[in-house]
């Protein structure tokens, strides 16, 4: 007879079960929450410990997670129905719109009825010195979230993993910490925990990144609440190195995120130089660079994200192409989540209920390749910028069910859809009907 | 509305949807309070008054059917609006995420069945004895009584000459001695206006009228029948003890099935005095 066929469902947490989380970002976090959720529905007790030293709370680069800070449309009603409802304290800003600007002009692109939707948030406490402490970092905030459902946090740093018998050991630099049923790696790129579970020798390889520039530019509330009301400028230009810009209002500070392949130390500074950026935010609004960093982001996904016992999520694992990280965190961790309480944490088990879903991520990612590949050909030439441009203004005047390349770049650019339904929509022929009557409009007002 | 609050602002009044609309969307509010109310042939029944993190409008997106109830702001609320498709769009990748709408749904019915169960009994009560208009308004405050804890209560009626008069009540006489009229008081006020109030600092409240006994925390429901307010009924408290929501929507409830058993005994009573009419002046005739 062949065992290929057989399902061991082995390694099935039950009583006691030792859960280890490393990393206490929003997939260990996510994780630890429905995990617990769940097996409490199913009467299961399991202990989940997540580890990780950096105090979320603190301002300045100890408690950053050197992130955008946006959490899409999606994710907010996503979570809002989960019964996790995003308090004041936490939103800097709630978003419901963008502004589109390109070397040719500027767009806006709303939500119906203006409702916002969007939130914007800080990872940890804020740039340094930050004003108004009153504030919530998001990070801490899912943390105690998942503190209150039953995890523990171990504010410590795991410095190697080892296997006996079958189970992950968790070893700090002093010492043994604990044996655990089962890791659960949910760290970030610019984590050194990656090279940690590559060691372990299951075919695990850190993913493959870029570097994005993130800055933190400091000015008065009111001129952030004029210039920017609550939208996201969004700057598509034709420069190679970058894919696409955004500024990110957050009380007093705006977040600028650069994205691109060939971002350094002086890209900030560059970008800000720009006569459509200078547009936007002219010198003479005495703004000041609070502060700046470069970050690694994933771009790609390593193909053996588990093994018995061990499971990667996040972006340790896989996320979703330049956009709407923290969406990815929720589907990841959740989903790794539903595996263990439900299946178990066997390699079978991660790839018969977590894999469908990471390979969709990955799957979907190839789509947004194409599509930024689209919009790089968009931002490049000027004729296609100024049609893209005319299109999305003429939309605007029609009801909201009737504007497709809007929608497209909605989509597109606040995480609010998988990239390949965005791509469906944008091989609609009304869509393409729509973008030549703009290219014939922007050529006749030439 | 604040820079950091999601969703859309709706002011005080304003309706969110109407009873009878096709539901596209459910939602979560994230400040403030929403009432949800129902129009039943003696007028409007407050069915639940929800506050942040409740959801709601989420029945007939499931069920298929029209908005079952009215959805209206109390006071400032921000509301996030979640559209049909994309709910179900989301479900259909993840079905555990309508785990905690499942939790809501559930609560709510476990809540009717306790509010049903004792309604019938209340029901039964009052339909059985709705003979005698004065034995009705008793056993109505009695029933209140069971249901709602408070230290003094009465029913009043609308007299011809605009005041309101007490047919029965329990607790300090004081609040039994005062004659309010129409638009006076609180209990004048609600009668005038149909709308029921939960107050828990009465003294502050502008429309009060002091008697011998201070008065801390008042309810007050409309009697109405075909949207014709003819009475009030009041519970109050005297001590510190203050009142929930909860209550306020038992009374209004216990109203509804008030007015209608102190209708029919005095539609009952006028029966019986016509019929003694007719037979005096058959009497009179051989």
């Amino acid at each position: 007879m062949s065992m290929a066929f057989s399902v061991q469902r082995t390694h099935i947490p039950g009583e006691c079960s030792q859960i280890a989380v490393i990393g206490g970002g929003p997939t260990g976090s996510f994780f630890s929450l429905f995990a617990l959720r769940m097996a409490k529905m199913i009467g299961r007790e399991i202990s989940i410990t997540i580890f990780d030293p950096k105090d979320f709370s603190k301002d300045g680069p100890g408690g950053c997670n050197r992130c955008g800070g946006i959490i899409s449309e999606l994710l907010v009603q996503t979570l809002a129905v989960e019964g996790i409802n995003l308090p004041n304290s936490v939103v800097r800003k709630g978003i419901n719109s963008y502004t589109l600007h390109t070397d040719y002009g500027s767009v806006f692109i709303s939500t119906p009825s203006l409702e916002r939707t969007i939130a914007t948030v800080y990872r940890g406490g804020g740039p340094r010195g930050i004003i108004g402490h009153e504030k919530e970092s998001f990070d801490n905030y899912l943390l105690s979230l998942a503190i209150e459902e039953g995890a523990v946090h171990q504010p410590m740093r795991i410095d190697s993993i080892e296997r006996k018998h079958g189970k992950p050991v968790l070893f700090s630099k002093n010492g043994h910490i604990m044996e655990a049923d089962l890791a659960v790696g949910a760290f970030g790129v610019n984590s050194t925990a990656g090279k940690m579970f590559a060691s372990l020798g299951f075919g695990y390889s850190e993913p493959p990144t870029v570097n994005a520039a993130i800055a933190e530019l400091h000015m008065p509330e009111e001129v952030i609440v004029e210039r920017f009301g609550n939208s996201i400028h969004l700057f598509l230009l034709p420069d190679r190195g970058i894919k696409f810009a955004a500024m990110i209002p957050k009380g007093s500070y705006v977040t600028l995120c650069i994205l691109g392949r060939k971002v350094d130390a002086h890209t900030v500074q560059n970008f800000l130089n720009k006569p459509v950026v200078r547009a936007v935010l002219p010198e003479a609004l005495g703004y000041s660079v609070a502060c700046s960093c470069l970050p690694k982001m994933n771009i790609g996904a390593p193909k053996k994200p588990f093994t018995d016992r061990i499971v990667m999520g996040g972006d340790a694992g896989s996320t979703r192409l330049f956009k709407d990280g923290l969406g990815a965190a929720y589907i990841m961790g959740k989903s790794i989540a539903k595996t263990v309480i439900f299946e178990g944490t066997s390699r079978e088990d991660f790839q018969k209920g977590y894999y469908p879903v990471y390979r969709g991520i990955m799957h979907d990612n190839l789509f947004g390749r194409i599509l930024y590949t689209v919009i790089d050909q968009y931002r490049s030439f000027k004729i296609l910028t100024r049609a893209m441009l005319k299109t999305v203004e003429i939309e605007q005047k029609r009801d909201s069910d009737d504007r497709i390349l809007s929608t497209i770049l909605w989509d597109m650019f606040t995480g609010n859809e998988r990239y390949r339904n965005v791509f469906m929509k944008s091989i609609r022929p009304k869509m393409h009907i729509d973008m030549w009557e703009g290219v014939f409009r922007s050529i006749g007002r030439r | 509305m604040k820079d950091s609050e999601l969703g859309r602002a709706f002011s005080d009044g304003d309706v969110i949807f109407r009873e009878g609309e096709k539901g596209e969307m459910m939602y979560v509010i994230q400040s403030g309070k929403v009432k949800i109310t129902k129009d039943t042939k003696s007028g409007e029944v407050t069915l639940a008054t929800l506050t942040c993190g409740d959801i709601f409008g989420e029945m007939s997106l499931f069920d298929r059917m029209p908005r079952s109830a009215t959805a209206v702001a109390s006071g400032n609320a921000t509301i996030l609006s979640i559209d049909k498709k994309k709910l179900f769009t989301t479900i259909s990748r993840d079905p555990t995420m309508v785990f905690k709408v499942l939790e809501t749904m559930s609560r709510r019915i476990r809540l009717l069945d306790e509010e049903l169960s004792r309604l019938k009994k209340t029901k039964e009560h009052l339909l059985r004895s709705c003979c005698d208009v004065e034995e009705t308004c008793k056993m109505i405050l009695q029933e209140a009584r069971n249901t709602i804890s408070a230290e003094n209560g009465s029913v009043m009626f609308r007299e011809d000459d605009n005041t309101l008069s007490i047919k029965a009540a329990y607790g300090s006489k004081s609040t039994q001695l005062m004659r309010l009229k129409v638009g006076e008081g609180i209990a004048g006020d609600v009668l005038s206006t149909g709308r029921s109030e939960m107050l828990n600092n009465v003294s502050t409240d502008g429309r009060y009228k002091k008697g011998s006994t201070k008065i801390i925390s008042m309810l007050c429901a409309p009697l109405k029948c075909d949207n014709t307010v003819f009475g009030v009924i009041n519970m109050s408290n005297t001590s510190e003890r203050l009142f929930v929501l909860e209550d306020l929507r038992m009374l209004n409830s216990l109203a509804v099935y008030a007015s209608i058993a102190i209708k029919n005994a005095l539609n009952y009573a006028q029966l019986r005095v016509a019929a003694d009419d007719v037979l005096k002046q058959a009497i009179l005739v051989t």
